[in-house]
């Protein structure tokens, strides 16, 4: 076993909100090649029929208003271009399209296609250049965030396309309730931001296992003091509002929250295990994205083994039903650990968010059987921890 | 190497009045899924579609959360009060005072009603 896996402790999840690959990362193509990102023959058609190239003109706040549409429909049309047809095939030419609908602006939806030049987020594309970044991880479902977060916690959204409220089935349990039902026992928490923010696993989690969660001043603590669960998953912040120290920031980075605010957030974290250089050494730090909010990206997604369970026409709202049998929109991915190899990044293997409960369960639990078929066919992510010595060049930033 | 920094959004970025999401809608209407459950002494009083802003979300989430989660209150709060069963209410209440004071302020609804 490699060093960094026999070190491994601590297994973190940052899961941000509503933001593209290409939106965030795909500026680094011209640095790395071997980054997928954004070339000079991607384009999408508006309206008027004339064809927009991605331009780097994305802006921190203001700029996707309204919020852009992603829940199953307007994802469809998006992937798709609007093709309907039986053996239609994904070519993500429908995002200008989509993004018309909502304001009728021909110059505004194009703002859908803008793009970070790298030097706008420091923290994420230095944590992708220094660390792994994943070329193919995908959201789980061509839709919303509910079902798209339900996939990380359960390996599955029971058959949810939506926002609705879902009741999880006895048939899988949370990652978090596999882990301290183990014998031995493991420990396993999800911190939320705070109380006036709280979490999007409320009907299930937070209504029935409150023990299960704390607040991100506890993950800053445990960090602290060494205290950390074997694995964790941390939310930002969801909303303005008011804090003991004054005005608190949104840092899900969600539109039209301030991307910089999530920037400072995302090296927070970082910034939290670091500074204990034990848990450093033991953890690993995996940041990635719900799913891409309604935001361009080049790469069509896959498709992907059936999940079981099938939603219907009046539930996806596109007049066809869906077996989970194709993944959603690619986000960002990022591996952080001082054992992964600086400049990592992750092709020719397809990842979504049902790996990760896959690789928390194959780490600390080994076999398991009562898991959904998506997530038993899930890749998984440590054996990116493959140096023999630890790394001393870790980035640091001044948060 | 060097250290990196990272730029800070302006203080014009907060806007507590900035309308509710679809996120923070559903987000809510999950919580008033489970405060329907809570004992009727228990319930916020608050009509969730009167919920505008990110502020009022705020000021609800927070409510409904701190009964929830009591142990998710700041540690000074929990301090102050002594935190222990059947009081709940109590966090909660101190956890949303500084809110409720200011723009999340939700009035009851005027028909008295608990529910959406």
């Amino acid at each position: 076993m490699p060093p960094g896996l026999d070190n491994l402790k601590h297994i973190v999840v940052l899961m941000m909100e509503n933001r593209s690959f290409d939106h965030m990362l795909g500026a680094l193509k011209a640095q790395d090649p071997r980054i997928d990102g954004i070339t000079d023959g991607l384009s999408n058609p508006d309206t008027t029929g004339a064809l927009i190239k991605p331009q780097p003109l994305a802006e921190f706040q203001s700029q996707l208003d309204p919020d852009p549409d992603h829940h199953f429909p307007g994802t469809d049309l998006q992937i798709f271009g609007g093709d309907t047809s039986p053996n239609r095939v994904a070519n993500m030419q429908g995002f200008i399209k989509s993004y018309y609908q909502q304001q009728k602006d021909v110059n505004h939806s194009h703002k859908i296609l803008y793009y970070f030049p790298p030097d706008k987020l420091p923290v994420l594309t230095t944590l992708a250049t220094e660390f792994a970044v994943f070329n193919r991880w995908f959201s789980s479902i061509p839709g919303p965030t509910i079902c798209n977060r339900a996939f990380a916690h359960y390996g599955t959204s029971f058959g949810q396309v939506s926002m609705d409220i879902f009741y999880v089935k006895e048939l899988y349990k949370s990652i978090y309730e596999r882990m301290i039902a183990a014998n031995p026992a493991h420990t396993a928490k999800i911190y939320y931001f705070d109380q006036a923010s709280s979490t999007m696993e409320v009907v299930n989690l937070l209504q029935h296992q409150p023990q299960l969660f704390g607040t991100y001043d506890q993950f800053l603590a445990d960090c602290k003091s060494g205290t950390l669960p074997d694995y964790c998953f941390v939310e930002p912040n969801y909303n303005d509002h008011d804090g003991d120290t004054g005005e608190l920031i949104a840092s899900d980075q969600h539109p039209d929250h301030n991307v910089q605010q999530g920037e400072v957030f995302i090296a927070s974290v970082y910034k939290a295990i670091k500074s204990n250089p034990t848990l450093w050494q033991n953890t690993a730090l995996l940041i990635v994205y719900d799913e891409h909010g309604g935001i361009y990206d080049h790469v069509p997604p896959p498709a992907c083994p059936p999940d079981g369970f099938v939603a219907q026409p009046n539930d996806t709202g596109t007049g066809m039903p869906f077996n989970f049998d194709r993944l959603g929109v690619r986000v960002p991915a990022i591996l952080v650990s001082p054992w992964v190899p600086q400049g990592t990044v992750v092709d020719g293997r397809i990842f979504e968010h049902s790996s990760i409960p896959a690789t928390v369960t194959k780490f600390f639990l080994g076999d398991y059987d009562q898991r959904s078929p998506r997530e038993k066919a899930a890749d998984t992510f440590l054996d990116l921890l493959s140096l023999s010595t630890m790394r001393t060049d870790a980035p640091d930033f001044d948060v | 190497m060097a250290l990196i920094h990272v730029p800070r959004p302006p203080k014009s970025a907060a806007n507590q009045d900035r309308p509710v999401s679809d996120l923070l809608k559903m987000q809510i209407l999950h919580l008033h899924e489970v405060e329907k459950k809570f004992p009727p002494r228990m319930h916020s009083g608050i009509y969730i579609n009167d919920i505008k802003t990110e502020g009022q979300a705020a000021g609800y989430i927070r409510y409904v959360t701190a009964i929830l989660h009591p142990h998710g209150a700041r540690m000074k709060v929990v301090r102050k009060k002594k935190a222990a069963p059947g009081h709940v209410k109590e966090i909660a209440a101190a956890a949303s005072k500084k809110k409720t004071k200011k723009k999340s302020a939700v009035k009851k609804s005027s028909r008295g009603s608990k529910r959406k």
